[in-house]
């Protein structure tokens, strides 16, 4: 009987708390009277406490990274290390984040800065990339004028530092974007001159020559993501179209012929000349059809010289070779690994220490010939670097513009830039919509 | 526990000392009370156990605690989340504002492309997966059941992928579904079918994941029906016999209807192994952009939110999972509350 009792009482308490809950679903729906006070209050109370918390000297500098795969890992251990010599007493906290591209690293940031729990630095790209960390950073303009760093720097550094005028940030290094990779003994196979392409056609003609001549696969690209396909997309634009047609298209500009024939020559060289597999293609797995000699070409940011060098026997000028990618051999389009400085710093002394140290030669040699990446200053001697990294660093100093990367932070916001990708995701991973495509991206930026 | 237990009681009321026999029986305690006066604890006692069950007070050391802190972490966060898909709230610039509540961000979640791929990639993930796992476990199950020789060991066999984790089965199945040299192109090839670009096709990829969460998870679905099939009298099987039904006929007439509890059971389970396709897109791609073709609404949310941080807009997709989760869950529970199992 008593059991009776309590199963009816048990089973009108779950009806009960199930109308209740229904009931309180629709009052936060309807009112926010209740809202309101509450979320107030968190807010205030989590910004006072943590705010006072930082003024704190004593606290470790805070960095984070995404520098922990291969050759990143090995260069920040050495940028660390030259730290620890020139900063011994200095106590370090240093929270390495992989994975993903930035992506796990942007996640873990962005949970810190929203909590108001900034670290003290952390890597990232400067340039359009700067505006979604909006009123989250602080100003650097005494680290840049102390140090001169401005008489060190080419002038487009300069100006991808700064937001609203101040800077935010100092670089450590830079990769260049406008790069054709090729395995040596496929294209002499092929009969192809690398040096000899000045243009898309001609690249395609190439491509072509090295489908019918050989059974390698003419250009190896990684689509298992959409970043290599918007990546190859700004080269192309660069290529194809040119260096205005590029910088109108990204200040939303874009003239609508342009970014079609872009799209168009696009289109050709993925449904063509690329493997069959590229669906499934991971840089990695992509950079190894080069360094097989499964693959003649590749356009990869120069990061992938670090996974040719690391291969065995394959060496530079012998094995595999870099131009820039055909038409745009006036241009470097940069890309900075760059450290930016949290408002509301933790230790704001040490960090900008941090930023000071990244920006100088021996950071930027130990950094940067470890990872395959030239320094950002132009003062800085190449002898330590390798001499494919050499050759990227002369033409650094000397081509005519040097356009922001689309993919890599410097020329769209994040938010456009994820706008960008879903457009090549929908439109042009297979089938390859030229007319939507376009019209995706000019309506992106 | 018990001496712990009853310090409370006492701390809570001296006049009840020395009753820990009587304590846990509300009708003895109603008794008790005859002799002895009350005090106001003890009256509001009796009356929360009268209103709703005899050992309301008593027991509420044990659930209080854990239901104070899933109303904080789980539907207070739920709760929080709601209210922040009605502010605007973006970037890093300050916290969210809560004065200016509205459903902008539902407006403009109606009225975008993506979400709306996203969520029906969603459903039709939910329910292509959820059906061929019933599917393949039923008839796994009734294979099984039959009698067949290494009963035990096709059954651990089967329910071996489950055990497996989202990242795991995730690489594995990049590796099968390999173009060039994937097993699946490789078995297919034999046949002189393909090779098909599995994760590259739009058109195919989504069912790829089905195909490849399905395999994971139909031995689960098979353990369910299996221990719903050996509750099943033999009698009714000999009866069905019989009556001159085939083997066949006797499962889809007699057999199959009495799993129906199994179903719903199995099926809510793998509803919500579905929702949770986030970790197996996630580790498949390494990356918050899944491939081509199969974006879902927790992807998507994901993207918005650090990627863009558009909080409110990501909290609004979330809201919208939640709500379509709600929608798999509810009748479930309704159905249950019917049966008198809640």
């Amino acid at each position: 009987m008593a059991d009776n009792d309590n199963e009816l009482t048990r089973r009108r308490f779950v009806y009960t708390s199930g109308a209740a809950g229904a009931m309180v679903g629709l009052a936060g729906c309807g009112g926010d009277g209740g809202g309101n006070g509450n979320g107030n209050g968190n807010g205030n109370g989590n910004g006072n406490g943590n705010g006072n918390g930082g003024g704190g000297n004593d606290r470790p500098l805070n960095l984070m990274h995404a520098f922990t795969g291969g050759d990143g890992a090995i260069a920040a251990e050495a940028l660390f290390e030259a730290f620890r010599e020139e900063y011994p007493d200095m106590e370090m906290d240093i929270e390495p984040i992989g994975g993903g591209g930035n992506q796990n690293l942007d996640t873990v940031v962005a949970n810190r800065l929203s909590n108001n729990d900034p670290p003290s630095a952390f890597a990232n790209w400067p340039g359009k990339n700067l505006e979604k960390y909006a009123g989250a950073l602080g100003n650097v303009d005494d680290v840049w004028e102390e140090n001169d760093f401005e008489d060190v720097h080419i002038q487009e550094a300069v100006d991808l530092h700064k937001r609203d005028g101040t800077y935010r940030a100092t670089p450590m290094a830079s990769h260049r974007l406008n790069n054709l990779f090729y395995n040596i003994e496929a294209v002499e196979e092929a009969g192809v001159d690398p040096e000899s392409l000045d243009s898309l056609d001609a690249l395609i003609d190439a491509l072509d020559t090295v489908a019918t001549e050989t059974d390698r696969i003419p250009m190896t690209q990684a689509m298992s993501g959409t970043w290599t396909i918007t990546q190859l997309w700004a080269a192309v634009m660069q290529g194809q179209e040119g260096y205005q047609p590029y910088m109108d298209f990204i200040e939303g500009n874009g003239s609508e012929d342009a970014v079609s024939s872009a799209f168009s020559t696009m289109k050709e060289i993925l449904e063509n000349y690329i493997g069959a597999d590229s669906a499934s293609l991971d840089l990695t797995a992509s950079n190894g059809n080069i360094i097989s000699g499964d693959a003649a070409f590749i356009h990869q940011g120069n990061w992938a010289a670090g996974a040719f060098r690391n291969a065995e026997d394959f060496e530079y000028e012998e094995d595999w070779g870099a131009v820039a990618f055909p038409g745009t051999s006036n241009m470097y389009c940069l890309h900075f690994n760059s450290w930016l400085f949290p408002a509301n710093n933790p230790t704001p002394e040490k960090a900008k220490t941090w930023l000071e140290f990244v920006a100088k030669p021996k950071a930027q040699i130990a950094y940067g010939k470890n990872k395959g990446a030239i320094p950002t200053r132009t003062d800085v001697s190449m002898d330590e670097f390798g001499p494919y990294l050499q050759d990227v660093a002369e033409d650094f100093a000397n081509v005519d513009h040097r356009p922001p990367s689309l993919q890599h932070g410097l020329a769209v916001t994040s938010e456009k830039m994820s706008a960008l990708n879903t457009v090549i995701s929908n439109q042009f991973t297979g089938p390859f919509n030229v007319d939507e495509a376009t019209q995706g991206f000019l309506d992106a930026v | 526990m018990r001496d712990i237990f009853s310090t409370f009681q006492r701390s809570d009321d001296p006049s009840d000392s020395n009753d820990d026999d009587y304590v846990t029986d509300g009708g003895v305690a109603g008794e008790h009370s005859e002799r002895k006066p009350l005090g106001f604890l003890s009256r509001a006692k009796s009356g929360l156990n009268d209103r709703f069950g005899g050992d309301f007070v008593e027991s509420m050391p044990f659930w209080v605690p854990p239901f104070l802190l899933m109303s904080l972490f789980v539907y207070g966060a739920i709760f929080w989340n709601l209210i922040i898909s009605l502010t605007d709230h973006n970037g890093f610039l300050s916290e969210p504002d809560y004065s200016n509540l509205d459903f902008e961000m539902y407006v403009r979640a109606f009225n975008d492309p993506n979400v709306i791929t996203a969520a029906s990639n969603t459903f039709l993930l939910i329910v292509g997966f959820t059906l061929g796992t019933l599917l393949i476990g039923l008839l796994m199950a009734i294979l099984i059941d039959r009698g067949i020789r290494f009963e035990n060991t096709f059954r651990t066999i089967y329910l071996l992928p489950m055990s497996l984790s989202f990242v795991v089965t995730a690489q594995f199945w990049l590796w099968m579904y390999n173009y060039n040299n994937g097993v699946v192109n490789i078995v297919l090839g034999v046949v002189g079918v393909g090779p098909v670009d599995w994760l590259g096709n739009q058109t195919i990829v989504l069912w790829a994941v089905v195909f490849a969460l399905l395999w994971q998870f139909s031995g689960y679905a098979m353990i369910v029906y299996l221990a719903g099939l050996r509750a099943i009298p033999d009698e009714i099987y000999e009866a069905a016999r019989v009556d001159g039904a085939s083997t066949a006929k006797m499962y889809w007439r007699v057999i199959i209807p009495q799993l129906k509890g199994a179903t719903i059971s199995a099926s809510v389970v793998l509803m919500v192994f579905a929702l949770k396709a986030f970790d197996f897109l996630y580790a498949l791609v390494s990356g918050y952009r899944p491939p081509p073709g199969t974006d879902i609404l927790a992807t998507l949310m994901v993207r918005e939110t650090y990627a863009n941080t558009n909080w409110a807009y990501g909290s609004a997709i979330g809201i919208i999972l939640f709500a379509m989760a709600l929608l798999i869950i509810g009748p479930y529970l309704v159905y249950q509350f019917r049966r008198d199992n809640l």
